[in-house]
């Protein structure tokens, strides 16, 4: 599904050289469910993020479906995005002034399709996430578990077969966390949805297929 | 065009109508001159001067005023008017026992909206002293070339106009050299005992009064642009700080598929459509104008001034929203997305 070949990621800033990556290379495969573990600052995000072609890599090359992804421009990427990839995030990242339904219709916007279209599909995704009964709250209205809940919504609206989740359970307690975490188990289990989480949790690294460490920006297992 | 203003003239009479031949005779002799191409008599209300004249009478039981030019026959050929109907005052007027009237086309829209001005009689002060119309005339722009032409009426000199009158007005060969100037003065010094004689040009005095006009008008644009100029850049700061404010909403827009032209899109469309509720807002205070008729402006007026004012917001935010918009589209989604 996802594959990554001699990835290597330089920060370049007026001062500093920082190698946040190097000779990375990962295959992940339809379906699984894999966690990357590693400490704070040895690239796990940096990783992440061009997996979900947010970013571009130094050097190597990143091959989604078996395609190389090299030739894509800001537009075809942003497209690409759009279709097959859904992220979470740590913090939420969602839009305050947007009632819930709004925020999880977002990704629709960037598509055909019509609004009768949209409210369907994302009243669909905040049922799937235990949601239905907040559609018209705003996200300062809600718990922490919630808006984690609303951003799975978000990142499932559109039906990707990848998602990407940066630390998801990161600022929620054991309760909540395991939650959200059921929540992805059941996608990647009922909808076979490819998931790639980074997460600080053993625990929660342990109910996923497979477990990748990071260490300095190299992959240590 | 000169106008010639004569004072302290010692005619040697006191009695009107031998000061009338008198001044005639200065005249054809002026005439005369080489370079010279006609010269007429007039109140000092002369164009472009700072002097005005007003009068008032009656029509059909009405009262009106207006603008009072009190001219000799010669005016219509010196300065050129343009007759609309009926003719221009002359010698055999003189027999009339009304005296003879030319009224411009300002006038005749507000008495005689149908225009049937000529012939019709104006009654000043009762019954005895009314005049009849026996031309309409062009209006001219007697105070320069940014004023609105006002209601005017030409009055045939009668024998007491020259007893008080200052005034005339001299066309002059355009090819006249600077020598002229001052052999029409010497002459006129001959010409007219002890008189004090000064020379003025038209152009000059139209220059001088288009510049008293615009005063105000540049001042106000220069008020008003700088105006605009502080609203441009207020409006600039505000969506370049919001565009900054929003900065992670719109990396998480860019990750989950909106593209770069889509972003731009986005902030201008916002500010648009602020701008169209602003702009609504303000047309319906602005159209209250009009609809009670505060100032005297014709309704086509407000429209155009409307429009043109709205046209010119819509560039102005547009031009404001357009590097902001661009700023947007360039934020990195992975590095906005990072910043907490
Ligand atoms: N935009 C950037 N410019 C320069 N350096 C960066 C940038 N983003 C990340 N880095 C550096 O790259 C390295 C890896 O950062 P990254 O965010 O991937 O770490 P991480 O493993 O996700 O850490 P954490 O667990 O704290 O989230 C760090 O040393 C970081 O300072
Ligand atoms: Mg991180």
């Amino acid at each position: 599904m996802i594959q990554l070949q001699n990835i290597e990621k330089v920060y370049r800033t007026d001062t500093v050289e920082t190698q946040a990556l190097s000779q990375i290379n990962l295959d992940v495969a339809p379906g699984e469910f894999l966690s990357i573990m590693g400490p704070s600052g040895c690239g796990k995000s940096t990783l992440l993020n061009i997996m979900g072609l947010l970013d571009a890599p130094s050097r190597g090359e990143v091959r989604i479906g078996n395609e190389t992804t090299k030739k894509l421009n800001d537009k075809d990427l942003a497209h690409f995005r759009n279709r097959h990839i859904g992220f979470i995030f740590q913090s939420y990242h969602l839009i305050n002034d947007l009632r819930v339904l709004d925020n999880v219709e977002l990704p629709l916007l960037y598509r055909k399709g019509s609004a009768g279209d949209r409210k369907r599909l994302s009243t669909e995704a905040l049922t799937k996430v235990g949601l239905s009964n907040r559609l018209k709250h705003f996200p300062t209205q809600l718990s922490g578990g919630q808006k984690q809940r609303v951003a799975i919504a978000r990142a499932i609206v559109g039906k990707p077969s990848i998602i990407l989740a940066d630390e998801p359970t990161g600022n929620l307690d054991s309760a909540m966390g395991n939650e959200v975490m059921d929540i992805l188990l059941h996608l990647n289990k009922n909808e076979g949805t490819t998931i790639v989480m980074v997460t600080h949790d053993e625990q929660m690294a342990r109910r996923t297929h497979r477990l990748v460490r990071l260490f300095d920006g190299a992959q240590v297992q | 065009m000169w106008s010639i203003n004569f004072s302290n003239h010692q005619a040697g009479t006191s009695r009107a109508d031998s000061l009338m031949l008198i001044l005639k005779g200065v005249k054809s002799q002026l005439t005369a001159m080489p370079g010279v191409r006609g010269v007429a008599y007039m109140g000092y209300n002369t164009p472009y001067s700072n002097s005005m004249n007003g009068t008032g009478f009656e029509y059909d039981g009405k009262k009106y005023t207006s603008m009072d030019y009190q001219t000799d026959d010669d005016l219509r050929q010196v300065l050129q008017l343009e007759m609309v109907k009926g003719r221009w005052y002359s010698e055999q007027d003189a027999a009339g026992k009304r005296r003879a009237v030319v009224i411009n086309e300002s006038l005749e829209e507000q008495i005689f909206p149908l225009g049937d001005a000529l012939g019709k009689e104006l009654k000043w002060g009762g019954e005895q002293d009314s005049r009849v119309i026996v031309g309409v005339v062009k209006d001219i722009k007697h105070e320069g070339d940014y004023s609105t032409p006002k209601p005017g009426i030409y009055q045939r000199a009668d024998t007491g106009f020259y007893g008080w009158t200052g005034m005339m007005l001299v066309r002059v060969d355009p090819s006249v050299d600077a020598g002229f100037e001052s052999r029409v003065h010497d002459r006129l010094t001959s010409l007219m005992k002890g008189a004090t004689i000064e020379i003025g040009r038209l152009p000059d005095q139209l220059a001088r009064k288009n510049r008293e006009m615009a005063i105000p008008l540049v001042t106000a644009g220069v008020v008003a642009a700088f105006l605009v100029i502080n609203v441009a850049l207020g409006l600039f700061g505000v969506l370049w700080y919001n565009i900054n404010r929003r900065r992670q909403e719109i990396g998480l827009r860019r990750a989950i598929g909106a593209t770069a032209g889509d972003v731009s899109k986005q902030i201008l469309g916002e500010t648009l459509v602020l701008t169209t509720i602003a702009v609504l807002l303000a047309l319906f205070f602005a159209v209250q104008f009009p609809l009670l008729h505060v100032f005297g402006m014709l309704p086509g007026i407000y429209v155009t001034g409307m429009l043109l004012a709205v046209l010119f917001i819509y560039v102005l935010v547009f031009l404001c929203a357009l590097y902001p918009g661009r700023e947007a589209a360039a934020i990195y989604p992975a590095v906005a997305l990072h910043e907490d």
